[in-house]
């Protein structure tokens, strides 16, 4: 081949031709690069969030910025329009439903007011209305304690960032009153970094140390459930922990089964309260859904409390998790269905056998134990000494522990109907031998009829019956709406007017 | 001085298209084009994760040359299209790439299709396993079934980040 300067000199055309055509390929090229750059950038701007979401950020708008689908569907949580048989997600007054309660609970908040709660989104308003938390006047007034609050609010791990996990721990619910407003959202479960699902709250991480567990090395189905057992599990606090302060603690070292908690409860010979009627050292289980949920076989074959109650959704081609959380006999198509195969009634029907069957001896179980009460309440009238009682009133708090673990997990009727039944037959067993004893005693005291079962048919009468003045405290909590809580949402305005970020509703 | 030119134009092009990483069997070379954010999410969030990247399915595995061939061939094809900013909002396999993946399904699941106990106990198991794709019936496996450009907002992929180097961003901001 001829060198190309030979060639130009032959045909000086030939060197204008390659100057135009290097200069169109160099344009041409350079058009692509430019194409290539452009597209690459926008690479960094796919799924760029809208704003900045900071580490304890407590406002669940500001995380809905970025997550409109998860955001909206969380707020739907607000819905109270869906009944159950037993449950759903409106308000239902318990102790109306079941005013025996009422006697159980005699000396002890719950007898004053207790609903079965809604949503979420109603964490906060209903803590500030129930009438258990009393009508505080200023900071240090009321009859709660703040760790009350460590459940209710993603206000909750950003306090206890900025004040120290024991700090929280002291002082008097009213004394958060203004720091913690937003209900329990999306801080509560979610890394504001990466949003992998973390545990924002330390009783649970305590609970799981103690017995030799580390909870950063949960899988990603496991958190599916470990997030919601930072709050829906059995706790007390300890007051010996750490000095003025009530430190949340869950009951677990010796296991999670009924036995064991109340095993561990006795060796540190803990009671919630002494019955206002028999002066028994009672125990008030929470609510271990946690715990019931685990003994049963939804649990055994590695099902999440998500995959029932927040279950995958599709909308517009995307696949998300639904934030609604709610009760799956609302959604069975996205929950139970995604596993069976049979009809939506057929599957409701199956659930309310269960719970129609545990329930039915449960009652049976909350008879006995108001007769207990108000057999031991006529012991001590007729001369009882305290020797003659201790193991009576060990019967009795043993007895309705096993029915309170039972009812107050609200799910366990299906969660682990078997485990359920049979913690409430050990409860009969206990409470059955429990009045043996105490008939015998009466007996012995000279008392040998029948002690009449009190007239509590209503919520009304069995307040009445134990001596509550529920006019009272009624007008005590309207006091307290009137003149405290607004001061409280104005200073909780005023402060999150100064964040940083702003929500723009 | 032209030649230099188009040289660096050439060599810049390169670069700033990871035109080097296209050799690789990498499935994060995929999602140099952003647009391949879906397919990479719902791979990597299913079980073929753990045995096959993006070339084990998409490219044929008969021989090397033929391997390298139909790659080239697809990936100017899809090069072509992002540049120029054609592609559709959901984005379907063509008939040749359905051939491939198609060919890649039995290279691994041959016993599968032809399980003795299968095909002497089920019904025409011979026929309904091997007279259609897989996904006619395996519709799921593995990307799911809606594959729109925006059917996975939030997920993460491992996009290409900014080509400006570190140090020079650094030296910028000073």
């Amino acid at each position: 081949m001829k060198p190309v300067s030979h060639l130009i000199e032959n045909r000086p055309w030939m060197a204008w031709l390659i100057f135009f055509v290097t200069i169109v390929v160099v344009f041409l090229v350079g058009l692509l690069a430019s194409s290539v750059i452009e597209r690459r950038a926008e690479a960094v701007f796919v799924n760029v969030p809208k704003t900045e979401i900071s580490q304890f950020e407590p406002r669940n708008a500001v995380w809905g910025e970025n997550y409109p689908r998860e955001f909206q569907s969380y707020y739907q949580t607000a819905d109270t329009t869906f009944a159950s048989k037993y449950d759903g997600s409106r308000m239902i007054d318990m102790l109306e439903v079941d005013p025996r309660m009422v006697v159980l609970w005699a000396g002890y908040a719950f007898s004053k007011d207790y609903s079965q709660g809604r949503g979420h989104f109603y964490a906060v308003e209903d803590i500030r209305n129930t009438l258990r938390t009393g009508a505080p006047t200023n900071d240090t007034d009321g009859p709660q304690p703040s760790t009350c609050w460590t459940c209710k609010s993603p206000d909750v791990p950003r306090l206890m960032n900025e004040k120290g996990v024991e700090e929280f721990y002291k002082g008097k619910w009213s004394g958060l009153g203004a720091e913690v407003v937003n209900p329990i959202g999306c801080a509560d479960c979610h890394d504001s970094k990466t949003m992998n699902l973390h545990i924002s709250r330390p009783g649970l991480i305590e609970a799981f140390a103690r017995q030799g567990k580390d909870i950063t090395k949960a899988s990603h189905q496991e958190m599916r459930t470990l997030v919601c057992a930072q709050c829906h599990v059995e706790y007390y606090f300890d007051k010996h922990k750490v000095e003025g302060a009530n430190y949340l603690t869950f009951p677990w070292d010796k296991g999670m089964s009924a036995e064991s908690i109340e095993q561990y409860y006795d060796e540190i010979e803990f009671s919630d309260w002494t019955h206002s009627l028999s002066k028994a050292p009672m125990l008030k289980a929470q609510h271990p859904e946690y715990e019931t949920h685990s003994m049963g076989i939804h649990a055994e074959r590695g099902v999440s409390c998500a995959d029932c109650h927040m279950p995958y959704k599709s909308e517009g081609g995307q696949k998300f998790t639904d934030h609604h959380i709610q009760s799956p006999l609302n959604n069975v198509a996205n929950s139970c269905q995604v596993c069976h195969r049979e009809e939506t009634a057929k599957l409701i029907q199956n659930v309310y056998d269960r719970q129609d069957k545990v329930i039915e001896n449960r009652d049976k179980l909350e008879i006995m134990l108001v007769h207990a009460h108000v057999e031991a309440r006529k012991a001590w009238d007729l001369g009882a000494t305290e020797a003659q009682m201790k193991e009576i009133l060990q019967g009795i708090r043993h007895a309705q522990w096993r029915w309170d673990f039972a009812a107050a997990s609200h799910g366990a009727s299906f969660h682990a109907p078997l485990e359920t039944s049979r913690i409430i037959s050990t409860g009969l067993n206990i409470a059955g031998e429990t009045r043996i004893k105490l008939s015998r005693l009466l007996a012995t005291l000279g008392f040998n009829q029948e002690v009449p079962y009190p007239d509590i048919d209503t919520k009304a009468k069995a307040q009445e019956f134990i001596g509550l003045d529920i006019k009272k405290l009624k007008e005590e909590k309207q006091t307290f709406k009137q003149n405290v809580l607004p001061k409280w949402i104005e200073a909780a305005e005023k402060r999150e007017a100064g964040y940083s970020q702003k929500v723009e509703l | 001085m032209m030649a230099g030119i188009f040289a660096g134009l050439f060599f810049f092009l390169i670069y700033i298209s990871k035109a080097h990483s296209y050799l690789s069997d990498e499935p994060e070379t995929c999602v140099n084009c952003h647009i391949m954010a879906p397919q990479y999410a719902t791979w990597s969030h299913g079980s073929h994760r753990e045995y096959a990247n993006c070339n084990d399915c998409h490219v044929p595995h008969n021989n090397v040359f033929n391997k390298y061939f139909f790659k080239a061939k697809d990936g100017m094809r899809h090069a072509s299209m992002f540049a120029l900013r054609l592609e559709p909002q959901v984005i379907f396999i063509h008939e040749a790439g359905q051939e491939v993946v198609h060919q890649n399904c039995i290279r691994c699941h041959s016993k599968l299709l032809l399980n003795p106990k299968l095909v002497s106990s089920v019904e025409n198991q011979k026929v309904h396993a091997t007279d259609r794709l897989c996904w006619e019936c395996h519709r799921e496996v593995p990307h799911g079934r809606v594959n729109s450009l925006s059917s996975t907002p939030n997920a993460r992929v491992p996009l290409p980040e900014s080509p400006v180097p570190a140090w020079l961003k650094e030296y910028l901001s000073e």
